[in-house]
């Protein structure tokens, strides 16, 4: 193998730190705790009137997000997602402190009251990677924190009344205002956030699961609570109660469907073990690419091949492939012992599971060597039919070339010849010994002009370049030496080495029914399909032909190779031979 | 009579003129190429138009379509195609439906200058010319059963003639017989074949074409 290295750095995804045990258990029994304050909270609350709907509201909004939160991170550490979701699950439950009647836990809990929307914001926004991807999104997430700031104004100006610390002054007309500013303000980021999810699944390919398209049908949670906050603002008190419910109910399940969502099963290492299965010892290049497609569920997936002494590219099938950019799909290097062997095209987004990619890449990594080599081999093949193509049409030119030189060259200067004997012998009138001997050269050069038809013709067939496949066959049908029934040909032209290839074919094949079959007809059939011209010769004779039986036929079955086609001889003995040549065309 | 040439190659293009003047014919305009000889047609309609079948620019079948045009355009010009080959499909193609005004022929029969000027002169009066090369090989062709066997081989000479175009005169004038002759070889062959009598001699000589083209 050649030194070469493929055009594309590799770059493997980050690595991951999976929360630790003990930093998990500290978590779920900080969750517990406060779930069970929560609770006596809500039993110790003056301010509150229904205690234990609201207790439970409290655990529905809260535990959720700390306990999926805890899982996704446990799980799909390289996705920040689950760590936000703990920390918003605190968030939810601190803004629940202002249920007490302590002064200090009161002002705690009115302080971060609308940071609920923003950590809310940013979880919906962040989903599935964890972090936002937008600037927009990022501005729309930093104004929700930044709104924080306005609540902290409304109670330095005293709203809340005594267990509100940071009062200072007591301005209730200003503190409404605000307030009706800053649920406008939330209410409207609320919105902005649901139309950039919105439009990003428009442009973005989703996660192509079923759980993947829920947990993004879950941004209505944003617009409901922003129809609570403008129930708030315009004091629209009819049908308050349902719409809350119903807000509570889906940001309580949202954690869940985030969860299932990262979770998915393509993730686990089962699918990649099953892929190693799937794999055996030596797979063949087409295998490896389906059973990674498999593997990944992601059924587009594309091996590209890299062939250092081809320096490129290549498909199992051994042609040459370009590593673009299209929108929608993504590349992903497979690396063995350092070195870059192939390139993953794959659906972007697989993006958002970089550790499944990389257990796959890494599997195949082991076993790609043996596909690597069959794509070299059959790169090699296609490379010299190639040149076998090349090769033909160079010949093909060159005998043209000829062909015409002899036809408008040679064969014009000597029919000018004859027909200046011609006058001349026409005006002798009286000596008829030099009028014989002119006429008599003059028959000597319509000899060598047919001599040299027969040479021009012999050299290249000139009626099948010049008027088509149909013509041609007429005349080779006409002097056929057995009566040759001829179907199926059009005056439709074909390009010329296909039309070539099909003349040559059935003069060959009819000359073979003359030498050999003791046949007494023959049928020439010519059909045109969507990709090919088939040509089909079938005679009465004795049968016993074979195609590599050294005769025309392996020349000419050379010829159609070269063009990507194929040449076929059925001969049983005693039940006639037939010919069928398929020549792609495009 | 009124003749118009397109040929490319400049010697056989004047070589031909000079015969056909010299044989008192007017040579009302040449052209090196296909374009040029359907515009010369168009303004100025001859009696026969005489065509290479390969002219530039790729050498192909240009000539081919321009003589298939002006037989279109024009069923009274008479198009004599001259060829390096001869193809039996070329010759059915420049037929079409009727073998009145047509010829096609190898260019080496101009140096034989009473057939050529004769040949000319049929297909200028709407009659045909049709190359011995292919009549041989459709007369030669291989078939079921064969009704040529039939004939006698004066009668298969006499079928050639006919098939090449020639008129009934012109066939007693080769054989040296009477036109009375002639007509009975004609009558016999007729019959023999099972072909229906026609009218005009280029009837005849599509109604044979056709017949022996199987």
């Amino acid at each position: 193998m050649g030194t070469a290295v493929p055009p594309t750095a590799v770059v493997g995804p980050s690595p991951a730190r999976t929360p630790d045990f003990w930093l998990v258990l500290l978590v779920s029994v900080g969750g517990a705790l406060c779930s069970a304050a929560l609770v006596f909270l809500a039993a110790t609350s003056e301010s509150l009137q229904q205690r234990s709907v609201s207790a439970a509201l409290g655990i529905w909004l809260t535990a959720p997000y700390i306990a999926g939160g805890l899982v996704a991170w446990r799980r799909r550490p390289e996705s920040r997602l689950g760590l936000l979701m703990v920390t918003a699950g605190f968030v939810i439950w601190a803004n629940f402190l202002a249920w007490s009647s302590n002064s200090l836990l009161y002002t705690l809990g009115a302080g971060v009251q609308f940071l609920v929307p923003a950590v809310l914001l940013h979880v919906f926004l962040a989903f599935p990677r964890g972090h936002l991807r937008s600037r927009l999104d990022r501005a729309i997430v930093a104004a929700g924190y930044g709104a924080v700031a306005l609540t902290l104004t409304r109670m330095v100006l005293g709203e809340g009344g005594e267990r509100n610390l940071l009062a200072v002054v007591d301005n209730p007309a200003v503190v409404t205002s605000l307030r009706a500013v800053q649920l406008g303000l939330v209410s409207g980021l609320l919105l902005i956030g649901t139309a950039s999810l919105i439009r990003r699944r428009r442009r973005e390919p989703p996660l192509r699961t079923p759980v993947g398209v829920l947990a993004y049908a879950f941004s209505l949670g944003l617009v409901m609570i922003a129809l609570l906050y403008m129930v708030q603002l315009f004091a629209w008190t009819s049908a308050i109660q349902n719409v809350r419910y119903a807000t509570f109910g889906i940001i309580g399940l949202a954690p869940f469907v985030f969860m299932a969502a990262l979770l998915e099963a393509r993730l686990n290492r089962a699918s990649v073990g099953e892929l190693l299965v799937d794999l055996g010892v030596n797979p063949g290049p087409a295998e490896l690419q389906e059973a990674v497609g498999r593997a990944l569920g992601d059924p587009s997936v594309t091996l590209a091949y890299w062939l250092p002494e081809f320096d490129s590219y290549a498909d199992v099938n051994g042609r040459q492939i370009e590593i673009e950019d299209l929108p929608g799909r993504s590349s992903t290097p497979i690396v063995r012992d350092d070195v870059p062997v192939a390139m993953l095209l794959h659906d972007s987004a697989l993006d958002e599971e970089p550790r499944l990619l990389t257990s796959v890449c890494a599997a195949i990594g082991m076993t790609i060597e043996n596909a690597q080599l069959q794509v070299e081999l059959r790169a090699r093949l296609e490379e010299l039919r190639g040149s076998r193509a090349r090769i033909l049409q160079a010949e093909q030119s060159e005998r043209q070339r000829l062909e015409r030189n002899l036809h408008d060259g040679a064969q014009q200067r000597l029919i000018a010849l004859s027909l200046e004997l011609g006058e001349l012998g026409d005006r002798l009138d009286g000596d008829a010994e030099l009028r014989r001997r002119i006429d008599a050269a003059r028959q000597e050069v319509t000899a060598s002009l047919a001599e040299l038809r027969d040479l021009a013709h012999g050299i290249h067939p000139a009626a099948v370049s010049d008027h088509g496949l149909a013509v041609a066959l007429e005349s080779v049908a006409t002097r056929a030496t057995v009566p040759v029934q001829v179907i199926g040909a059009t005056q439709d032209r074909m390009s010329e080495p296909v039309e070539l290839a099909a003349f040559f074919i059935v003069c060959e094949a009819l000359a073979n029914v003359a030498r050999h079959a003791a046949a007494t007809s023959a049928v020439v059939e010519l059909e045109r399909t969507s990709a090919a011209l088939v040509v089909e010769v079938r005679d009465d004779g004795i049968g016993g032909a074979s195609a590599d039986g050294g005769s025309g036929l392996r020349g000419l079955a050379d010829r159609v190779e070269a063009l990507g086609g194929s040449l076929q001889v059925w001969s049983p003995r005693g039940g006639g031979t037939r010919l069928r040549a398929e020549i792609p065309c495009g | 009579m009124r003749v118009m040439i397109a040929e490319d190659n400049v010697l056989l293009r004047e070589g031909l003129v000079r015969l056909l003047t010299e044989s008192g014919i007017e040579v009302a305009g040449t052209s090196g190429n296909a374009d040029k000889l359907l515009v010369l047609v168009d303004d100025d309609p001859p009696d026969v138009a005489i065509v290479d079948i390969r002219l530039p620019p790729t050498h192909t079948d240009e000539g081919m379509k321009a003589a298939l045009k002006i037989r279109a355009g024009h069923p009274d010009v008479g198009v004599l195609v001259l060829s390096q080959y001869v193809e039996v499909g070329l010759a059915m193609q420049l037929l079409g439906d009727s073998a009145a005004g047509a010829g096609y022929l190898l260019k080496d029969r101009v140096s034989n200058v009473k057939d050529f000027m004769d040949a000319v002169g049929r297909v200028a009066d709407g009659g045909s010319a049709i190359d011995p090369t292919i009549v041989s090989a459709l007369i030669s062709k291989q078939r079921k059963r064969d009704p040529l066997d039939r004939l006698t081989p004066r009668e298969r000479e006499v079928l050639a003639l006919m098939a090449e175009g020639r008129s009934n005169q012109g066939i007693a004038d080769r054989f040296v017989i009477t036109l009375r002759a002639v007509e009975k070889y004609v009558s016999s062959i007729f019959s023999k074949l099972d072909l229906p009598t026609t009218g005009s001699d280029s009837k005849r000589v599509l109604a044979v074409l056709l017949y022996l083209r199987g």
